[in-house]
């Protein structure tokens, strides 16, 4: 079983660079998403680390071994493409055997590795179809069986499941997830889909401009996002603009918002607090916290929540997500309210 | 949109109306009408015999063949790495060597063939380089001989090999490629297990059309060959401008244009098989 | 188009109308064919055009007003435009064979000698005129030789030293069966057959006699421009060729030399379709060309032998001397039996391929 260490790797196109010294440690076993926008480089450190794409510089290691400059053949990775790469002249059996007969593995071994690979992502029976008889999950599992069959350390997956549709999409993250545990193989898993790096990762790499933003847990990247742009693409974010006036933050109307770990050395930032930590309630009603005055703008029944839109002054507008619930009273567009939250709940970022 | 059986053969309808003023009306009259003025059946069966039966034809089919089969498999040795190359060109360079496979085509067939005839004559510039090289010493029979119908042939049929090649290399998907790559193919292997099952059909295809187009040659073997380099199309002009033997013309005629449409009716079928497949 | 159902049917002239009416396609397009005060003659094309142009037809426009319109058409084409009743053509200028052909169909008209204006019929040569045929020159086939290879005396000088291969090496040519007459005339000679016994041809002996020099054949020609350009470019070192052809590139400095000795005479001929459209225009042609003057001009061009004998005395005598048919070389020739040709082509063609893919 095996590491991944990358070691500032660097890579540009011409003027342009793509990826700019990334480092980072994959545990083996680990989960690992690199979640970000088109054009933050995660599909390029993806291509490094499988050897499609050669590095200016920096270093890439298994375990111990420095693979910068082995061709992808020889770095013995499991891979999952985002087009599936089915090969349209090979029935399913051949497709998910090729990594097997390749390496001209003798033929009832490759029986028996292909057997066991299709019983494990439930394909048993589709082996002489041909990759356009099946569905778009089924080429999933096909694509998933041929990058296990060969039982490799490693597994890289390039968004496997941007084609799905989302019901899905969600099963098959719980099955790409059980799998690779169950196999213990270390998966770097290329999204940018937050939910499904949220929903799978052990951790996530979210990228910005070749560079790492922020690496973290899900949860730790979620709650204590450390810059607006983590904030901003993990999903909701409140960022509610404040100015510190004699070593109190202040918020829209001047008033008073406290943070349970301030930063004194900023000046001015913005107040980062996710809807579902806002309380809405009747506008005079005594409240715990943080609290702003405001006015509803919109409301919205998403079904398991109520997201409402609060407007504190003319240019911020609070977000505020409601679990539904029986008691659950609907709040109404242009009805005077104050939402709150706690100084636990919320921190400051610059920007 | 499906289009409507009527509305497909009026879209069609044109091209026919071409291929048969110009192609078929002409073709069968020629046959049935040189084939009826021999009299009754046993007079054409008769003829029949005779001229299928010459040493003279039965060794021209099996020359045109196999001049055919050769130039194919030179054409496609010659074309599958240049349609390789230009399927992977991008912008001008691609632009440079498309014209480069194209362009000669805009000039006669005829002033090209006399073009390789300064090239490969006895003093011609090849074998004078090589005399000079000191690579050989007496100079190569390179022209009116098979070798020379075969240099000839190939080249003035490698563009339709490599713009065929070309189409199915275009079509098949880089990314499976990267993919055999990251599974652990080497090069070679990537080459036999994955791009080459994926432009067979194209090979096929080309094939077909090379070896359809050099049955039918005449030109180049004409201005090119030796003696015995007859194919059937000269010997077809042969029968009528020395002989006026119009029926024998036709029979040669029947033999050429059957052996066209039975590998025709092969492409075509192979050609829907792989468009069902969607390859 | 007169095509016509029943004429499929019943018959292969009937069935060929229709096919010369395509062939004459061309023809018709030019547009001018069918006026009047024109004359379309058919010609082999090339340089011989541009001469012809320059020695006949210009100044014959110049002098009658009648334009003349030089196409190309193929001995099958003519016959077809024949047989199908759709001559859209007056004049043929071609070798005495297809004429044959033609004659012995009926398709030509007679020549009218007696309206002569400007040539006088006794000038021409007696051999050389006939009912439906007037030659406008004689040519010969010779032995040509690269002056390179064979320095000095050293040369073939006759068709037995062709044929002898060691004493003369290198690669050689000769008429192809496309020419009509493939040089089975020169296989006879060169084992041995005199030239008054040449006809008719021992078609067996000639075929084994070509057999024998076939490993030394580099090529077959079936165009006088082939049979040029192989020499030229010493392709061949030795071949037969016509004498005009090979004068050609001699004069532009091509090291090559030719022997008079054993020398085939053909006749290049003009005749009249029959039913052509302008017959009288075609037969002021043949009065014009035939003068002694005109032919002077073309004859010395081609360096090919006038047929009006009042001609050779407004040539050259060192051009003169570079044609066949002349008093030194005469007897040195033989004149092709054209006659026999016509009457056995079709078994020599079918033997021809079987003899040429053996």
């Amino acid at each position: 079983m095996s590491s991944v260490t990358l070691e500032k790797l660097t890579k540009s196109y011409g003027s342009e660079t793509v990826v700019r010294s990334i480092s980072m440690d994959i545990a083996q076993g680990e989960f690992l998403s690199l979640l970000g926008p088109s054009g933050s480089g995660k599909t390029t450190t993806l291509s490094m680390i499988a050897g499609f794409v050669t590095a200016d510089s920096g270093r890439i290691l298994f375990g111990a071994k420095d693979v910068t400059r082995l061709p992808p053949r020889d770095r013995k990775l499991g891979m999952v493409f985002q087009n599936y790469a089915i090969f349209p002249h090979l029935d399913v059996f051949n497709n998910v055997a090729f990594p097997l007969t390749v390496r001209r593995l003798p033929k009832d071994e490759v029986e028996k590795r292909v057997r066991q690979a299709m019983e494990m992502v439930r394909l048993t029976g589709f082996e002489t179809r041909y990759g356009k008889q099946l569905s778009g999950g089924q080429q999933q599992r096909v694509a998933l069986a041929r990058a296990i069959v060969a039982q490799p350390e490693i597994i890289l997956m390039d968004e496997p499941l941007g084609a799905l549709d989302k019901n899905l999409r969600y099963q098959m993250q719980m099955e790409i997830k059980e799998i690779s545990s169950r196999l213990g193989m270390t998966v770097i898993y290329v999204t940018h889909d937050q939910e499904e790096a949220l929903t799978m990762s052990d951790r996530i790499a979210i990228m910005e401009n070749g560079r790492i933003a922020q690496l973290g847990a899900p949860r730790d990247v979620y709650e204590h996002p450390e810059s607006v742009f983590v904030a901003r693409f993990l999903g909701e974010a409140n960022l509610v603009p404040v100015k510190r006036l004699d070593g109190i933050l202040r918020g829209p109307g001047g008033n008073a918002l406290r943070v349970e770990k301030d930063r004194s050395q900023l000046a001015t930032g913005k107040i980062f607090v996710r809807p579902e930590k806002i309380r809405l309630s009747s506008a005079g009603e005594p409240v715990d916290g943080n609290f702003l005055p405001g006015k509803i703008r919109s409301v919205a029944f998403l079904g398991n929540v109520v997201r409402t839109e609060i407007a504190v002054d003319d240019e911020v507008d609070i977000v505020c997500d409601t679990a539904n619930s029986d008691r659950l009273v609907m709040p109404k567009a242009g009805d005077l309210v104050q939402v709150s939250w706690l100084p636990s709940a919320c921190h400051v970022l610059e920007g | 949109m499906p289009l409507g059986r009527l509305s497909q053969w009026l879209l069609l309808a044109p091209a026919l109306a071409l291929l048969s003023a110009l192609f078929l009306v002409p073709i069968v009259w020629f046959i049935a009408g040189s084939l009826a003025s021999l009299g009754g059946a046993s007079e054409i069966w008769g003829e029949t015999q005779r001229t299928l039966g010459s040493t003279a034809i039965v060794k021209t089919i099996l020359n045109t063949n196999v001049i055919a089969l050769t130039v194919t498999l030179f054409a496609l040795l010659l074309g599958y790495p240049m349609s390789f190359a230009l399927s992977r060109l991008k912008g001008a360079a691609f632009t440079l060597v498309l014209v480069c496979i194209v362009l000669p085509y805009f000039t006669s067939i005829i002033v090209r063939t006399y073009a390789w005839m300064v090239l490969l004559g006895r003093r011609g510039i090849v074998n004078d380089m090589l005399l000079s090289l000191g690579l050989i010493d007496q100079p190569l029979a390179l022209l009116y001989n098979r070798t020379g119908v075969i240099i000839g042939m190939t080249y003035v049929l490698l563009p339709y090999m490599v713009l065929t090649l070309y189409a199915a290399m275009k079509a098949v998907d880089m990314r499976l490629l990267q993919a055999a790559e990251g599974m652990g193919a080497r090069p070679f292997e990537v080459f036999r297990r994955v791009f080459l099952p994926l432009t067979m059909h194209g090979v096929l295809a080309g094939c077909l059309i090379v070896f359809i187009l050099a049955i039918g040659y005449f030109i180049t073997p004409a201005l090119m060959g030796g003696p015995s380099d007859m194919m059937m199309a000269m010997l077809i002009e042969r029968e009528i401008e020395l002989s006026q033997n119009w029926p024998a013309a036709a029979l040669m005629t029947i033999v050429l244009l059957a052996i066209t449409l039975a590998l025709y009716s092969i492409y075509s079928r192979f050609n829907d098989q792989s468009g069902a497949e969607g390859f | 188009m007169t095509m016509s159902l029943k004429g499929m049917r019943s018959s292969r002239r009937q069935f060929l109308v229709g096919g010369a009416t395509l062939l004459a396609a061309p023809y018709v397009l030019k547009g001018k064919a069918l006026a009047a005060g024109q004359v379309i003659v058919r010609t082999p094309g090339g340089v011989y055009d541009e001469i012809m142009r320059k020695n006949v037809y210009d100044p014959f426009t110049e002098a009658t007003g009648i334009t003349v319109v030089p196409v190309a058409a193929t001995v099958a084409k003519l016959l077809a435009m024949f047989e199908s009743g759709n001559v859209e053509l007056d004049l043929i200028d071609t070798g005495e064979g297809p004429l044959i052909q033609l004659e012995r169909k009926g398709a030509l008209t007679p020549i009218d000698y007696g309206s002569w204006k400007l040539s006088k019929p006794e000038n021409i040569t007696e051999e050389y005129k006939s009912e439906f045929r007037v030659t406008d020159f004689a040519y010969a086939t010779v032995l040509a030789y690269n002056t390179d290879t064979f320095k000095g005396d050293a040369h073939p000088d006759n068709w037995p030293d062709f044929w002898d291969a060691e004493k003369f090496p290198g690669p050689r040519m000769l008429a192809d069966m496309a020419t009509g007459t493939p040089n089975l005339e020169f296989a006879l000679i060169a084992d041995g057959v005199a030239l008054k016994d040449l006809y008719p041809l021992d078609v067996d002996r000639a075929f084994k006699s070509l057999s024998r020099i076939r490993p030394a054949i580099t090529r077959f020609w079936d165009t006088g421009a082939l049979s040029a350009q192989l020499m030229t470019d010493a392709e061949v070192v030795t071949g037969s060729i016509w004498n005009g052809r090979l004068q050609a590139v001699m004069d532009k400095g091509a090291p090559l030399s030719f022997t008079w000795n054993q020398h085939m005479l053909q006749l290049q001929q003009v005749a009249i379709f029959k039913d052509s459209p302008n017959v009288a225009e075609a037969q002021q042609l043949i009065d014009f060309m035939m003068q002694p003057s005109v032919q002077a001009g073309y004859g010395a061009a081609l360096r090919y032998s006038p047929s009006n004998t009042k001609a050779f005395d407004l040539i050259d005598p060192k051009i003169v001397e570079q044609m066949p048919g002349n008093p030194a070389t005469r007897d040195k020739a033989f004149v092709q039996n054209v006659a026999w040709w016509e009457d056995n082509r079709d078994a020599i063609n079918k033997r021809w391929s079987s003899w040429i893919l053996g």
